[in-house]
């Protein structure tokens, strides 16, 4: 019964006040609960998606197959490379974040050189990244994919043909393979995808900020380097929303 | 900041940053390893799996698989209190009342 006598008593200091109950600064505390209403806010948009997709089973042109739309690689024209690109993405998002994960651990031994190199790298990663969704958003227009519209309705015949390529075949549309689609296919391609390109752009731009700071000497007069652990959860948080779109929009 | 007069070596809620040392860097090298695998493993079975309910839980799964790793490792929450974690992760689980719901409404959405 001790154990339990001094647990109690543990409980209630812990929230007496004079000590941080989660021994956490406010300012991670609240970049926390601000991701758990953006967690809320992206699974929305997610769910939203499965919902409408469910809607149109038994519908006379089906919701799309990924595979059949996104298949392009850069320098790689006219051949069928489905999810090959979105993987390349999705490498690249996850090394930006094990440098910034580098540039936390830096920061927590006060290693202002390493911290400002860490955090180049993440910036780098983060352009990168939005290059090749930018690269991977002029496909999908250049391929009649609007905001409005979306010419992506795949008939039988588009169906026989994609059957018989296979990985790395050439591909081509012929006439007739495609007609007019469901529209919130592309409407919400560009609105989930455009909604996590501008929290990378966000990132990016925190990044730069945290980053030009590091350099400058800012968080070795602070003393700490918490900046660059709040800005890194923002990250990964970016990183993990992109698991889930990977998940649900090119996997699934 | 500074409008909070506190005396020194008293606990001021707003300035407070606690005392972080590094753990180094073996862990997070094996969990990015780890991510690219599970990635290039989802990869894998895109092209050899035939689509199916099953294909599209395991693809779920190892979604939830790295969530867990980027959230415990890189975000560090396996390092923070117990309280704390709960709190934040708590919460996540009405997204499964959402989906749940949501994907059965979307039957009855069908004009079909």
């Amino acid at each position: 019964m001790a154990n339990q006598t001094s647990a109690t008593f543990e409980n209630q200091a812990m929230w007496a006040g004079g000590r941080s109950p989660f021994n956490l600064s406010y300012g991670k505390l609240m970049m926390w609960i601000f991701l758990l209403s953006d967690a809320f806010t992206f699974s929305s948009l997610l769910v939203g998606y499965g919902a409408i997709r469910f809607s149109y089973s038994g519908a006379s042109i089906a919701w799309p197959d990924p595979a059949a739309i996104f298949n392009h690689f850069p320098f790689m024209h006219g051949y069928f490379l489905p999810l090959l690109f979105v993987s390349v993405m999705t490498f690249i998002l996850i090394f930006s974040s094990v440098t910034m994960v580098l540039a936390v651990e830096a920061g927590h031994r006060n290693s202002k050189k390493e911290v400002s190199k860490y955090m180049f790298y993440t910036i780098i990663g983060g352009f990168a990244f939005l290059g090749c969704q930018a690269w991977e958003w002029t496909q999908f227009i250049h391929d009649q994919g609007r905001l409005d519209s979306n010419f992506f309705g795949i008939t039988q015949q588009g169906y026989e043909h994609l059957k018989d390529v296979k990985f790395g075949d050439h591909f081509h549309w012929n006439e007739g393979d495609r007609t007019w689609g469901p529209v919130p296919f592309a409407s919400l391609f560009f609105i989930v995808t455009g909604f996590h390109g501008f929290h990378v752009f966000s990132g990016v731009v925190l990044n730069i900020l945290v980053w030009i700071n590091s350099m400058r000497g800012v968080y070795e007069r602070r003393g700490h380097y918490e900046m660059v652990e709040k800005v890194g959860l923002y990250w990964h948080f970016v990183d993990l929303v992109w698991v889930f779109v990977f998940t649900f929009y090119y996997l699934i | 900041m500074g409008n909070f007069a506190h005396t020194p070596g008293e606990y001021d809620p707003i300035n407070y940053v606690p005392h972080t040392e590094s753990h180094g860097t073996k862990e997070l090298w094996r969990t990015f390893w780890l991510l690219l695998g599970i990635t290039i493993l989802d990869f894998i079975l895109y092209f050899t799996m035939p689509p199916s309910l099953f294909r599209n839980v395991v693809f779920v799964f190892f979604g939830l698989v790295k969530a867990y790793y980027i959230v415990g490792a890189f975000m560090h929450m396996k390092n923070e209190k117990i309280n704390l974690a709960m709190c934040i992760l708590v919460p996540t689980l009405f997204i499964i009342g959402l989906v749940m719901g949501l994907l059965y409404e979307g039957h009855a959405l069908s004009t079909y």
